[in-house]
């Protein structure tokens, strides 16, 4: 009925919101977003902390809970609940990217084979410092063009 | 920048407040001793910082704010000073800020012009002086705060120390103090009035987002405005109340090279003469329309 025309963004909560931004910045690569609650104007109207990162074509907003949230375990890479957000990489950039989270110490189950006739390649699984299941793939359509959605800002 | 090098507040008594400060341990300079200060007086610490009082029919002081100047004094001391004060039936207020180095340094009371004072405690044992050692640090408020952090970390060079209002800890410990289990300073906490239907309760306690900037040997504090109020005129480049930043003479160059750059009104430098404390200043306002100077003390 809705019929969605495309993906707006997506929404996570992080526990601090700096040390999301750079950990979205530096492991993935995105670029800052706009952020609210730094002007007064926001303060006078109510509104909660939130920033936004934007990976590539993928306007990812951040948001700052006012409680903590349950961490999954440290060896839990995958979702209890299945939600994830997945990024891809090109097929001959993803062993250079596994290594690099190595040399970071960010601990990732992987790289997992999907079967040959899925659309992915291989992925690794890991969470952010909030515990925000993520994951990193190639592919096997990476040929194909997929339509990009409209970004637009938080703020 | 090496440090706080003066502030400037303004009070409307200049001989009620030179006699209140130098009760607390001030020295007094006397007189119209620093440059484009109005009519003033001068007060110094024991490590060569100055207040200046500018007479002002109506200070600028902010103290429903998270704006308050911090003078370090020795433990003893301070116990002195909360006697003097008792005596003036002056209150002190004991609530708390968020810096984990301010632990022992809750105790903040008002000047007669409502500027916040609070005296922070120094390892230092006492030698029976009485002195204000030191400006420790200076807040103040702007209402735009990623310019601000732009401005003060690429413009001024100085580093973020601690931020509040980044994180769900920060949001747990608001809570305590909308319960009124935890008693907080202005401008560190507020309640806000939720403009979406979903929350249960419209009004919830929130930290007030600000952050701490090292600079050199002390600390300035930019708060979030949580109400607009009137800049000073946009022309107006030099006033009160402001904060003084020192520089060595190479560094002030480039600063004023970097402010000139980003297009910054800046009014100097300006060389003061022989018989001024200040070598040279430049003045120029930050993204909150405060005043500051960045300035070479003579030594």
């Amino acid at each position: 009925m809705a019929d969605v025309e495309s993906l707006s963004h997506s929404a996570i909560c992080v526990h601090d919101l700096r040390e999301a931004e750079e950990f979205y910045c530096d492991v993935l690569g995105a670029t800052l977003g706009g952020r609210v609650n730094f002007k007064t104007d926001d303060a006078i109207r109510g509104r909660s902390v939130h920033g936004s990162v934007i990976l590539e074509d993928y306007l990812l907003a951040l948001m700052v809970p006012r409680n903590f949230m349950p961490m999954p375990p440290e060896d839990q890479h995958r979702g209890a609940h299945g939600f994830r957000h997945a990024f891809r990489v090109s097929r001959n950039r993803f062993d250079e990217i596994t290594n690099q989270l190595k040399g970071r110490n960010i601990a990732f189950e992987g790289p997992v084979e999907h079967p040959e006739k899925s659309p992915f390649g291989q992925s690794i699984y890991f969470k952010d410092p909030s515990g925000n299941f993520l994951e990193i793939l190639w592919r096997r359509d990476e040929e194909a063009n997929y339509p990009k959605p409209y970004i637009t800002g938080v703020g | 920048m090496e440090g706080i090098s003066h502030v400037v507040i303004e009070v409307s008594d200049l001989n009620r407040s030179e006699e209140f400060y130098r009760e607390l341990g001030f020295e007094s300079l006397g007189p119209d001793h620093l440059p484009e200060c109005g009519h003033h007086v001068s007060l110094r610490t024991a490590s060569g910082q100055w207040l200046g009082l500018s007479e002002s029919l109506e200070p600028r002081s902010l103290p429903e704010t998270g704006v308050h100047q911090a003078y370090r004094v020795t433990a003893s001391d301070r116990d002195v000073i909360g006697r003097k004060l008792a005596a003036r039936q002056i209150d002190v207020h004991t609530h708390k800020e968020d810096r984990p180095s301010e632990e022992q340094d809750n105790f903040y009371f008002y000047d007669f012009d409502g500027n916040r004072v609070q005296l922070v405690v120094s390892n230092a044992e006492s030698n029976g002086s009485g002195k204000v050692l030191a400006i420790d640090h200076a807040a103040v408020e702007c209402h735009d705060l990623e310019w601000a952090e732009d401005f003060y970390v690429k413009v001024l060079g100085l580093a973020v120390e601690h931020r509040v209002g980044w994180s769900t800890a920060d949001y747990v410990r608001a809570q305590l103090w909308g319960e009124g289990k935890e008693d907080m300073a202005p401008g560190t906490r507020r309640w806000d009035q939720r403009y979406t239907v979903m929350e249960q309760k419209r009004r919830i306690p929130r930290p007030n987002t600000h952050f701490f900037l090292r600079a050199g040997d002390s600390v300035l504090g930019i708060y979030l405005a949580t109400q607009h109020r009137q800049e000073p005129p946009e022309k107006q480049i030099i006033g009160a109340p402001r904060i003084g930043l020192r520089v060595s003479r190479r560094a002030l160059d480039e600063t004023v090279k970097l402010l000139k750059e980003r297009r910054f009104p800046v009014h100097g430098p300006v060389e003061h003469s022989a018989s001024s404390p200040i070598v040279v200043s430049v003045y120029v306002k930050d993204p909150g329309a405060n005043f500051l100077e960045i300035c070479v003390p003579r030594d």
